[in-house]
């Protein structure tokens, strides 16, 4: 009897050790690739928020790090600056919604130096498929309804979902994820309102890594 | 000759007779939700699939050493690893599928599908068969995923293929199909309850071509003499 469980829990932990073997030479192997990947991703969502034309630095050469309750996560966030001809001209901040329906959801928030919000994407997010997910610029055309929201409708007692009696439309079937979204661009925006000035003094954190 | 038996056996098993999306139903958890586009049902499919092959051909290599009691662990574990590897390589190479699969990619592990086929055919049939089945196993699951994504997405947005280029590359962008120009989207076919009737009318179909072919073949000879004779021995 003892024999056998000693044998079986040998067997047990060779294969279990070959397993965790496979795994991490996939993970090495694929690391590099995945990297670039959502370096990749990263590019396309700053393009998408802030426009070629109103900067003249490469943004994703140029970031901070920043950490703040506001910003909805423990973790250190990024603010990728722009700015013209030396000039700060606008951010984009990732921040996380906390409270989607299924976890977190991450997002990218482009504020400019007058206030306006720029534009907003979602980055990664886990909301129900066919339902949660028109968060997603590919699945609905929701996320532009963000585009160019002036200071005074982003501090206004109305920047909720309609349902919540505020002015931004939501979706069918969903009222959980867009909620999160509108009350984390919100605060994001303050967050920005009261560090922007300080944010383009921080020390570069996206130095050239290639 | 008997070999080439078997195969087509298991190929009519895995396509057909005994389909895992529509016979055995196992799965139905990522098989209902991802199936909103034909994209991202080839690509559970297909991730499905590498899964079904890898994970029987290594039951099967390694069903001499596995002693009885610990072999569902063991199978866990070997599905676990491959399931991890396939979503890493799904990460690198294909980032936008891997996007909107989302959580569906991890819970192919809990595919019973897979453990199902690990415990009833690779861990007793040699690695060639073992895999074979597991082809045709992946490749029956894969084509009842993917016809349920096209009558989903037909309906709900009127296209075929769309976000191809998210799995293929750039180039798959002109696969994309506008069917039916719809105003308003049939959401009920986008929707969770469309995949539960979509699947029901597909099981339906199925069990009507099953019985139609049934009754087209000529009646099996008649045993009624050789039992009464049973019978009349009592």
């Amino acid at each position: 009897m003892k024999i056998a469980i000693t044998k079986n829990a040998k067997i047990l932990a060779l294969f279990a050790i070959a397993c965790t073997a496979v795994v991490s030479l996939t993970f090495e192997l694929t690391k590099n690739r995945i990297k670039q990947q959502e370096q990749k991703q990263l590019l396309t969502s700053l393009h998408a928020v802030v426009p070629d034309e109103i900067h003249d630095n490469d943004m994703s050469q140029r970031c901070v790090r920043i950490n703040d309750p506001l910003l909805g996560s423990s973790d250190d966030q990024l603010a990728y600056l722009a700015t013209q001809n030396e000039q700060p001209v606008a951010a984009a901040i990732t921040s996380v919604a906390p409270d989607g329906y299924s976890g977190k959801i991450f997002l990218m928030v482009a504020m400019h130096m007058d206030g306006k919000l720029g534009a907003v994407r979602v980055l990664k997010h886990q909301e129900t498929p066919g339902l949660g997910d028109k968060v997603e610029e590919r699945k609905s055309d929701w996320i532009f309804s963000f585009n160019n929201r002036s200071k005074e409708e982003l501090t206004s007692s109305r920047w909720a979902v309609e349902k919540d009696g505020g002015m931004i439309d939501q979706f069918t079937g969903a009222t959980i994820t867009p909620r999160a979204v509108v009350k984390a661009v919100k605060n994001t925006a303050s967050y920005f309102e009261q560090h922007k000035d300080t944010l383009f003094q921080q020390a570069n954190a996206c130095e050239v890594e290639q | 000759m008997k070999l080439t038996e078997e195969y087509k056996e298991l190929a009519w098993q895995g396509l057909w007779k005994n389909n895992p999306g529509l016979v055995q139903l196992l799965g139905l958890c990522p098989l209902l939700a991802v199936t909103s586009t034909v994209t991202n049902a080839l690509g559970l499919g297909l991730a499905t699939l590498l899964v079904l092959i890898g994970s029987n051909a290594t039951v099967s290599a390694i069903r001499h050493w596995v002693p009885k009691e610990i072999r569902i662990p063991i199978f866990v574990l070997i599905i676990a690893a491959f399931v991890t590897c396939v979503q890493l390589l799904m990460n690198a190479f294909t980032y936008g599928i891997y996007e909107s699969l989302g959580i569906f990619l991890p819970l192919i592990v809990t595919n019973c599908a897979i453990i199902g086929r690990a415990e009833a055919y690779a861990s007793k049939n040699p690695i060639k068969q073992a895999s074979f089945d597991g082809l045709m196993m992946g490749l029956g699951f894969a084509a009842v995923l993917v016809v349920l994504g096209a009558m989903r997405e037909l309906l709900g947005q009127g296209t075929l293929f769309d976000g191809a280029h998210l799995l293929f590359g750039e180039w798959a962008t002109s696969l994309r199909i506008e069917v039916l120009q719809l105003d308003s989207q049939f959401l009920l076919a986008i929707l969770p309850p469309g995949a539960f009737i979509g699947m029901g009318f597909l099981i339906a179909l199925k069990n009507y071509i099953d019985s139609q072919s049934a009754a087209r073949q000529p009646a099996p000879e008649p045993n009624d003499n050789i039992e009464r004779v049973r019978v009349n021995f009592d």
